[in-house]
């Protein structure tokens, strides 16, 4: 197969343009004649949904909660990013390009993280338009903070709330087409299957959460925006009910999936306390500025921290990087407590927590003054552990937070199957191996607002102008396998509940596929997965029926998913044997066991395509970079 | 026609509406109770106080017109409202409890409204409608009134009802018109029941009066 | 592994199969139940040995789990979120209950939120009132440079205070008339403290007041439940100028 990434020619800063000018159009008068079907009402979803219905297309646009203001990117604390220059210290697209890219450590698309950047001053004019309720300066100006991996302040935020008031604004544009009547909204439905019909996609398989009921969405085109596969490691920081069930439908249907090993890692989050615990909590990186992170200097060391003389305290990252210190990116910082902990320095209940210690900074800048800048993260975590940050120092690990990987897309965010567009984070195309701060947010809203608006015109300028309908074979095959499937869960009437198989698989890849990977351990762990998948469909325990509100059943189908997504993923990192971005490669080391990456033999993205019952095959899109050097990170 | 539509068929116009009449009719209350205080100075003085009063006449006439109106509008404009927020929660919680934001008046301010509403009615019979023996002055009617004890508890009963409405409505009033600030929020809460209290202190003061001491309207 | 300190609970949970059923509150006891669990994993545990057993679980929305998508809520013991404030219900831990404690566990209630199972109830009631006029009418593209249009800063910060709103319904299950004022409030509150929302004040207050009363919420009463009940904490001073926009766009609209 060839992957065809559609990059136009030319300058890498007339691309977006030029590529604009050269698309095809569509009439106005044309437009009301074509429905694109959005699965997915987050940042991307949401914001595409009401782009697309204001241009005039009709649109139905689907989501797994019971509203679309609910969706996860909700939760994004930082901010979003621009190249507004503001600030007047030296910013520009070209900048925010270069920090992206090299954030992503070399394996993403020169020609999208440009157009990316070039988007992003767009955004904060539609979101402060939107009435989003930005910070400000006592002129009346927008305020800008700085974030992780850039030496510039271009982020802007709401409190610590942005991403909830970004999803707001999409949301209140999507309910003004709602209103409209343009986009007809269909909430609490679950994509179980993508419908291809003559190699194009036309539509999905859906289940009504509420009734049970299997329905069937026809349209001329498919957006897909349905986020992240992080829960596939069952703790994550990611939302309940975020899972992989709708990308993984389209692989089978044969989307490629691209780079499904890269998954971020965020240093700066509550630790494990519990076999019950259901998720993890994010605590925003900005508490590095002022904590300092140590261990205990002797393993098995159980004094409680106040105890622990200053000189029996390893300060690790200070120690290891003189430079940055405990600044160093999210990778770092989290690949080194994991190091510790396995050292055996761990500390807390479970030995899998290192401290954040803001004693000196308190000492230093006085109480009130660390109260001012985190006062309402203490209160989080005090809320959450009942343990005042003030007294004592706060414990934290790295957690499993985003996932650069998703199914494969081109320039015009569409995937290998004409007429399936992908967007935020189900697509792979723009963080490469490591996405920096606040760039999530601006991805998101880039492919939503502006991007698949112009580029979805090129497929549907081809399309013929006929209503499509729901009863060709492709939904009816599709239809069918849907409830077989759902059948079969049902039927599931064994001894250990789904969470728990999704518990087991969660460790597992955590252990093996996580911040660092040795062949190994994900030898291991392929060999594990199609074990404990093949005991999920003889042991799994699902309740009630399917005709029905089940959240059992709705979790037994994410999980099965999970099971054999995981697998793919086992396979990419095996196939990367390189450190690079969010992850460490053992077997590719410098001397001083810093991350080494190898851009002579893995500078591609590996593209999977599903086989049936074979083994998926591996294509690669090559990747070159014609305008930045391709540097190695060090922060030394 | 279509603005007076628009405004009384809205929840929030029909509250607004219950705040201006509200306020008028408190407003009337206060004139009532610092006219009533001159039952402290004695007979004399509280019938030449209600002869001044019949003095303005045809005034008068208009003013207890409007007033009727305004009472009519708010108890009317009120019931609809009660009507309406049972309906909105048909099933009833099994365990009730405040977070901490109603007070006895405001939870009970349909119960105390209805008190009041029967009271106005007896108090309207048996005050100004009534056909006292010629000759008899307001005073003597007042005294011989609330001397009954059952008469005397009745008023207590119900002016406390009245203050109780008060402590919540003289607030809530300013609410319902947008009046919130929170230089001066806690301010109109206190005042509101301050006011209240003193209302009902004055009102009830007369009862209690006309039951312990001889002397009360001679 | 889990913390020392376990509590023992009794249970009284509203079941409910569908809208068309009868429910009925069920009794449950939990046992050891670590006081560092939040209430809805302490629920996870309950559906654990639910579903072992042979039971239908308890049906509960959730989705974030860390208090920001608004999605969880039950009345715990007659408080929407249960008793500690600016909480939700899924960052309240189980050590603010103690042994022998009995939780009774029910569903938002109020006409304008069908049940759609035990705990679940049907919010879209918010969503039509947004439709109705909670937005500002500007299409992607068409925006101008965002600093264009300056907002004093405490400006902004009064709109962030009532954009936090995170439309979870505690206002309405708290309210003794199922009103959604506070929610209604938080944004005609934020458009109308940003000049985005000024073009277009008058026909939103009107549109979504309108909206609110048709499906079905009942009127405030200045009681103060919704604001003391509320996760995010946002004032009845909203509600004050909710009023004040309703009346003005009221008399001066033709």
């Amino acid at each position: 197969m060839n992957l065809d990434a559609k990059i136009p020619a030319g300058n890498l800063a007339d691309k977006w343009d030029k590529h604009r000018f050269e698309s095809k159009l569509v009439n106005p008068a044309n437009k009301r004649k074509y429905t694109v079907l959005v699965v997915g009402s987050g940042l991307a979803g949401g914001s595409a949904a009401a782009s697309l219905a204001e241009l005039g297309y009709n649109v139905t646009c689907l989501c797994i909660q019971d509203s679309p203001r609910r969706a996860h990117s909700i939760a994004a604390q930082g901010g979003i990013n621009a190249a507004k220059n503001y600030q007047n210290d030296g910013d520009s697209v070209s900048r925010l390009f270069y920090d992206t890219i090299k954030g992503g450590d070399f394996r993403s698309r020169e020609a999208n993280v440009y157009r990316l950047a070039q988007v992003s001053n767009n955004i904060i004019d539609q979101c402060a338009a939107q009435g989003i309720p930005f910070a400000r300066e006592y002129g009346g100006q927008l305020a800008n903070r700085s974030f992780g991996g850039a030496q510039v302040s271009r982020t802007f935020y709401a409190r610590g709330q942005t991403g909830q008031q970004l999803l707001l604004g999409a949301y209140s544009s999507l309910s003004r087409q709602i209103k409209l009547g343009k986009v007809t909204m269909i909430p609490r439905r679950e994509m179980l299957d993508l419908v291809v019909e003559d190699g194009h996609a036309r539509g999905v398989i859906s289940r009504n959460l509420v009734t049970g009921e299997i329905e069937r969405h026809a349209a001329h085109a498919v957006v897909l925006a349905t986020g992240g596969y992080g829960n596939v490691f069952y703790l994550s920081t990611n939302a309940m009910a975020s899972n992989v069930t709708a990308a993984f439908r389209a692989y089978k249907r044969g989307a490629c999936f691209a780079n499904p090993c890269y998954v971020q890692i965020h240093p700066t989050c509550i630790p494990v306390h519990g076999d019950y615990q259901s998720k993890l909590t994010l605590m925003s990186e900005s508490l590095r500025n002022d904590g300092r992170v140590w261990v205990p200097k002797h393993r098995g060391d159980s004094r409680s921290p106040e105890q622990i003389p200053e000189a029996e305290r390893d300060y690790y990252l200070e120690n290891k990087y003189p430079s940055f210190g405990n600044l160093v990116p999210r990778d770092v910082a989290s690949r080194n407590a994991k190091i510790q902990c396995d050292l055996g320095k761990g500390v807390g209940e479970t030995g899998l927590a290192v401290y954040l210690d803001f004693a000196e900074a308190i000492q230093r800048d006085g109480q009130e003054t660390i109260m001012r800048k985190y006062g309402n993260l203490f209160q989080m975590y005090e809320k959450i552990t009942d343990r005042d940050p003030i007294t004592s120092p706060m414990t934290i690990y790295p957690a499993v937070h985003y996932t650069m990987g998703g199914l494969w897309v081109d320039y015009n965010l569409m995937s290998n199957i004409p007429g399936l567009f992908v967007l935020g984070e189900a697509n792979f195309s723009d963080h490469g191996a490591n996405r920096l701060g606040a760039s999530a947010l601006m991805q998101g809203l880039a492919d939503g607002y502006f991007v698949l608006p112009s580029t979805i015109a090129t497929y549907l300028g081809q399309c013929s102008f006929d209503p499509v309908t729901a009863t060709g074979e492709g939904f009816a095959e599709a239809d069918d396998a849907a409830k077989k499937r759902l059948d079969k869960l049902i039927g599931l009437n064994g001894k250990r509940t789904v969470d728990d198989f999704h518990k087991e698989l969660g460790r597992l890849l955590w252990d093996n596929c996580g911040m660092a990977r040795n062949a190994e351990g994900l030898q291991r762990a392929l060999a594990k997965i199609p074990e404990l998948r093949e005991e999920f469909w003889q042991n799994g325990l699902v309740s009630g029926t399917p005709n029905e509100f089940n959240q059992t059943l709705e979790k037994a189908g994410r999980v099965a998913d999970f099971l054999e997504f995981g697998e793919l993923m086992v396979r990419d990192a095996l196939d990367r044997k390189e450190s690079c971005g969010c992850h460490l490669r053992e077997e590719s080391q410098t001397d001083e066991h810093e991350a080494l990456r190898n851009d002579a033999e893995y500078s591609y993205v590996s593209a999977w395509q599903y086989q049936g019952g074979k083994s998926p095959v591996l294509h690669k899109e090559p990747l070159s970079f014609e305008n930045v050097e391709l540097a190695s990170r060090s922060y030394k | 026609m279509r603005i007076v539509r628009r405004f009384c068929g809205s929840s929030v116009g029909k509250k607004v509406i219950m705040a201006v009449t509200g306020m008028s009719l408190a407003g009337f209350v206060l004139v009532h109770v610092l006219g009533n205080t001159a039952i402290y100075f004695g007979a004399e003085s509280f019938n030449s106080y209600a002869a001044h009063l019949h003095e303005l006449d045809p005034l008068l006439k208009v003013f207890e017109v409007v007033l009727l109106l305004l009472f009519v509008v708010h108890v009317s404009f009120g019931v609809s409202l009660f009507i309406r927020n049972r309906f909105a929660r048909p099933q009833r919680y099994a365990v009730s409890q405040s977070s901490g934001g109603r007070t006895l008046g405001s939870v009970t301010m349909f119960y105390t409204g209805l008190i009041i509403l029967a009271f106005i009615a007896y108090h309207l019979w048996s005050v100004s409608f009534s056909s006292r023996p010629f000759m008899t002055s307001i005073a003597d009617l007042i005294r011989a009134h609330l001397q009954s004890p059952y008469v005397a508890g009745l008023y207590m009963v119900s002016v406390s009802a009245m203050a109780l409405h008060l402590s919540h409505g003289l607030w809530s009033l300013w609410q319902s018109l947008g009046g919130s600030h929170p230089a001066y929020d806690t301010l109109l809460r206190r005042g509101a029941l301050a006011l209240a209290v003193l209302v009902g202190c004055v009102f009830v003061s007369f009862p209690i009066l006309a039951q312990v001491w001889d002397g009360f309207l001679r | 592994m889990s913390s020392a300190i376990t509590i023992d609970l009794i249970l009284k949970i509203w079941r409910q199969q569908n809208i068309h059923a009868r429910g009925a509150l069920q009794t449950y006891t939990l046992n050891d139940i670590s006081t560092d669990m939040s209430f809805l994993e302490m629920l996870d545990v309950l559906n654990d040995q639910l579903v072992l057993a042979g039971y239908d679980p308890v049906a509960f929305d959730h989705d974030c789990r860390e208090g920001i998508c608004g999605m969880c809520g039950a009345v715990v013991n007659g408080q929407p979120h249960g008793p500690e404030t600016e909480t939700t219900l899924c960052q309240l831990h189980m050590r603010h209950f103690k042994t022998g404690d009995t939780l009774v566990i029910e569903p938002f209630r109020a006409r304008a939120f069908k049940l759609v199972k035990d705990l679940v109830v049907d919010r879209s009631a918010f969503d039509t009132i947004i439709q109705a006029g909670g937005y500002v009418s500007v299409n992607t593209g068409g925006a101008q440079d965002a600093n264009s249009l300056p907002v004093s800063q405490k400006n902004a910060e009064e709109a962030m205070d009532a954009a936090a709103c995170i439309g979870c319904g505690a206002c309405v299950a708290a309210c003794p008339n199922a009103a959604a004022m506070l929610f209604v409030s938080g944004k005609i509150s934020q458009f109308a403290l940003l000049p985005q929302g000024h073009p277009e004040r008058r026909e939103r207050a009107l549109n979504m007041v309108k909206a609110m009363d048709e499906e079905g919420f009942g009127n405030c009463t200045n009681e103060r439940e919704c604001e003391v009940s509320c996760p995010k904490g946002l004032s009845i001073r909203n509600i004050a100028r909710l009023n004040r926009e309703f009346l003005k766009a009221a008399i001066s609209l033709p």
